[in-house]
């Protein structure tokens, strides 16, 4: 990969978090949970992504991201009212702009006239809201003219309407144009933010820019810098203030600090011919006690704050010298009342780089990007510090090692020092699930305007953090859940005004910590289950068997079964009767749990419920015919050893067992796997009731039960390929390899050799 | 293949090990590691010539019987029996073999083709024969030793 080809990686990736915040900061919007810097940060992540995209060349993305920044600008500077009309358009056209992001990368295309009648709806917008003011002030230059024709036009057509408010403030600005116009040149006054430093940029480039346009003449403040010992390196203390002789406007002025926009306090007043600069006769003093370097560095027009600042630091302290300008003084001579104003603002200028690591912990600030692999690599290497620890400690126990020795109290806590290490390293990996819940309210919006229902999501626990491996997992699932529950679970606009309920419906999608899993909640207000109904359709397809007697609950859970599907039509969204039981299949075989209850009438919740990692297991570990081996234990039951009596023969070689009145076939793992030739006698090994995915339930037998362990998983498939009956492998404490067990697999592959019934429904089996 | 690209008379540096009574090398760059015989984890539903799994360092790794794999029957692996780990594409994979013989250099044009007396299984897996004081030490081609690469080649 060339250079430019990792920058414009690296610039995607920066989109993906621009296109999250973006459509974060809209939906607070959206709630009117917004405030002002809201909008600003709206604007600021288009922004970004048309810059980083004007770098690359990517034109289309430019286009439209210019449009969607403009109507933007228009709402931050308040030219349009931010109403929840334009706040659902400016949705709209985040999801344009992610197309458009992602056509970019080459992954997917944009639909060009979606996009042309989005940019087309923004443009018309902005007009709209804003209309007499391009038309206003176009005499007066500006840093964007292109889209003025646009929206003159627009503006003229709408010559007719009332904005008599909008002309108000443009004719301020007017007045302020004509100001400048008279201006000999600017006063800008630089306060920087430490947050300007973190983000890399440099004051000094700030000033170099200013020198563009028109000879600059800067002093530095430095009364805000406090004692060496209080300092810290990496804050701001500086404030510069530039006289700028030159006759560009003010917005060519600002338009160099675009982007270090909310990162620098900003005052630009004009400066009339003839006109002092204020600040100098303050600085004045402060430079005459001044050392020699720091002096010189002020002194420059053009001041490195780096070098000042490490000029100050490397003064040693005892020399009070050194101190003398970094203390505030305590008696300005003929102090300006600019200068006094600068001593007032003072306390602000210090707070607030101590204030601001507290408010703002946000995406981008003191967040590491690291490479997913090394962490992966750290993960790695954790479990085997564990498997070693456990290693040891074996060692030490089959050499009769007391438990009271230092030896074995040192072993005890080094296994506490790992199971923390490697908690903390699963920490590391763990994510909140905003990554996959910030996809949704887009499908939600899709989904939504397909099936022509009003629909409003409501996300909590967006900060609920589970393993990378089951992020990636859940994606699918939510997909589905939500998609059933709009295109299933609300009713139509409609049907809702009959029963007196708010036309929008409401689906809450949660996720929160449960007993050590995560649980993903989706809960509509719509019908709830028409349970005669879906009785009815499972036993018209031959499902269930019609006399049987159901539960609420269990008719509930009908909807998982293979080939249900409740909908009278087959729609574009859901309904093709593939949906819950493939959605179940899969969080089952990650092993989880899916399930639905229902209110008739208030709503349906779907529950879906996942481990915290995919990376470790809780296991069963068993010996048969000499191998150790790892059962999942989300799948099994129970564990029994059997009495003779309840074994019973069936067929020539097949055998099942009693349990509580139903017959459950017994599996033998070390013939159905290979290792042994014939089953041994099932009661003299112990039997583990296992449910499979598809709810089917086996007796596999096993020797002897080692017990309950936590097992860290290691693929097979990443030097070998995969194993039938074998789900992955892991590392016990004797350093072996132990095979963890496929339950489903073994279950087949004993069906393989004696066709077996259809598997039925777990509820039903139990009639 | 990618060895026929290199230009003749460039040295290449092969390890050589004993199989039964044969001599076989492979590839050096090939090789990550050689360490003593442990006891695998027998893999079910698997071809008789993988051995099973070992821990390498907290990875799985599989153990293939060369002897088994090259037809010469199963050995019966003890103390002295070794591991070569070697890389083929992105995997790793664990030989075993009789016995570490030495590391020869040598340069293409001593690499003869098999002859065509060999049964089709030793075709496929010997690239070439290499002569050298008296001794005949066949190339394996690692890349068709795994089931799956096999099956391509047939």
């Amino acid at each position: 990969m060339d250079e430019l080809e990792a920058i414009k990686v690296t610039f995607f990736q920066e989109c993906e978090e621009l296109l999250a915040d973006l459509e974060g900061g809209l939906l607070a919007m959206q709630d009117g949970t917004s405030d002002g810097e809201t909008v600003n940060a709206v604007f600021r992540a288009v922004h970004s992504i048309k810059g980083g995209a004007g770098a690359f060349g990517l034109d289309p993305l430019v286009r439209f991201a210019h449009v969607f920044e403009t109507l933007l600008d228009s709402v931050r500077s308040g030219k349009v009212d931010a109403s929840p009309d334009l706040v659902a358009l400016l949705l709209r056209a985040s999801d344009v702009l992610a197309d458009h992001v992602s056509a970019a990368r080459g992954m997917g295309d944009v639909d060009e006239a979606l996009s042309h009648a989005m940019a087309a709806e923004l443009e018309a917008w902005d007009g709209d809201g804003g209309a007499p003011a391009p038309a206003a002030a176009s005499a007066t230059a500006s840093a964007s003219d292109d889209d003025f024709d646009l929206s003159a036009g627009v503006a003229a057509e709408l010559d007719d309407m009332d904005f008599g408010f909008t002309p108000m403030t443009i004719s301020v600005e007017e007045q302020a144009g004509a100001d400048e116009q008279a201006a000999a040149g600017w006063m800008v006054v630089i306060q920087p933010k430490s947050d300007l430093y973190r983000k890399a940029n440099e004051s000094l480039l700030l000033l170099r820019e200013l020198e563009r346009l028109g000879p600059i003449e800067t002093t530095v403040d430095d009364s805000a810098l406090p004692d060496l010992a209080d300092m810290d390196p990496e804050a701001s203390y500086l404030t510069f203030k530039v006289k700028l002789t030159t006759d560009k406007s003010e917005a060519d002025v600002r338009e160099v600090f675009e982007f270090v926009d909310g990162d620098c306090d900003l005052t630009i007043t004009p400066l009339m011919a003839g006109d002092a600069p204020p600040a100098p006769a303050f600085e004045a003093p402060a430079l005459e006690a001044a050392p020699e370097p720091v002096a010189a560095a002020v002194a420059a027009p053009e001041v490195d704050v780096a070098a000042l600042i490490s000029a100050a630091t490397a003064a040693p302290a005892p020399q009070p010298a050194a101190a003398a300008p970094v203390a505030p003084p305590p008696a300005p001579v003929a102090m300006t009342p600019a200068a006094a104003a600068a001593v007032a603002a003072k306390p602000t200028t210090a707070a607030a780089p101590a204030k601001a690591p507290l408010e703002a912990p946000g995406p981008g600030q003191s967040v590491i990007r690291v490479d997913p692999e090394r962490i992966d690599r750290l993960i790695d290497l954790v479990s085997e510090l564990v498997i070693n620890q456990a290693m040891i400690a074996q060692r030490v126990a089959e050499h009769g090692i007391p438990q009271s020795s230092n030896l074995a109290i040192g072993l005890d806590e080094l296994e506490q020092l790992t199971r923390e290490i490697q908690d903390s390293v699963m920490a590391i990996r763990a994510q909140p699930v905003k990554s996959v819940f910030q996809r949704m309210p887009r499908l939600v919006r899709e989904v939504a305007s397909m099936v022509g229902k009003q629909v409003r999501l409501v996300m909590e626990g967006e900060g609920t953090e589970v393993d990378k491996t089951v992020i990636e997992r859940l994606s699918d699932p939510i997909t589905h859940m939500l998609r059933n529950a709009i295109d299933h679970g609300l009713e139509n606009p409609d049907e809702r005004r009959e029963v007196g309920k708010p036309v929008e419906g409401v689906i809450k999608l949660q996720a929160l910590h449960r007993g050590g899993r995560i649980v993903i909640e989706v809960t509509d207000d719509g019908r709830g289950i028409n349970r005669p109904r879906v009785q009815k359709i499972a036993v018209d397809k031959g499902l269930i068997a019609p006399d049987l007697q159901l539960t609420d609950e269990e008719i509930d859970n009908l909807i998982f079964l293979p080939g249900f599907s409740t909908a009278d039509k087959v729609s574009d969204v859901s309904g093709r009767g593939v949906g819950m039981d493939v959605v179940r299949r899969s969080v089952q075989a990650l092993g989880g749990r899916i399930s639905i209850s229902s209110r008739p009438g208030h709503g349906s919740t779907f529950t879906l419920s996942l481990p915290l990692t995919l990376a470790v297991l809780d296991g069963m570990v068993v010996e048969v015919a000499g191998q150790t081996l790892v059962v999942p234990l989300a799948a099994i039951v129970e564990s029994l050893r059997p009495k003779p009596e309840e074994v019973r023969a069936l067929g020539p070689t097949g055998a099942v067992l009693a349990v509580r009145d139903s017959f459950v076939p017994l599996v033998d793992i070390g013939s159905t796997m290979g290792y042994r030739a014939n089953a041994p006698d099932p009661t003299d090994g112990v039997v583990l009731l296992v449910e499979g995915e598809d709810g089917g339930k086996a007796a596999l037998v096993a020797d002897n039960i080692q017990g309950q362990r936590q097992v860290v998983i290691k693929s097979l498939e990443a030097n070998y390929q995969q194993v039938e009956g074998v789900a992955a492998a892991t590392i016990l404490g004797d350093g072996r390899v132990a095979l963890i067990l496929d339950v489903d697999a073994v279950i087949n592959l004993r069906r393989r050799e004696a066709p077996a019934p259809k598997p039925t429904e777990p509820m039903i089996a139990a009639e | 293949m990618i060895d026929q690209t290199t230009a003749v008379g460039e040295r290449r540096e092969l390890i050589s090990f004993r199989v039964g009574q044969q001599e076989y090398c492979v590839d050096i760059m090939a090789v990550r590691e050689i360490r003593g015989w442990s006891p695998a984890t027998s893999l079910p539903q698997s071809p008789n010539y993988m051995r099973g799994v070992i821990n390498l360092r907290g990875a799985v790794l599989p153990i293939m019987d060369l002897s088994s794999r090259l037809g010469l029957g199963s050995a019966e692996p003890t103390v002295r029996h070794v591991i070569i780990v070697v890389k083929v594409q992105e995997r790793m994979m664990g030989l075993l073999v009789d016995a570490v013989s030495d590391i020869l250099s040598i340069t293409d044009d001593l690499v003869q083709p098999t002859p065509d007396v060999a049964c089709d299984r030793v075709r496929s897996f010997v690239r070439g024969i290499i002569s050298l004081e008296g001794r005949m030490i066949s190339e394996i081609s690692l890349d068709r030793l795994l089931p799956e690469r096999e099956a391509l080649a047939a």
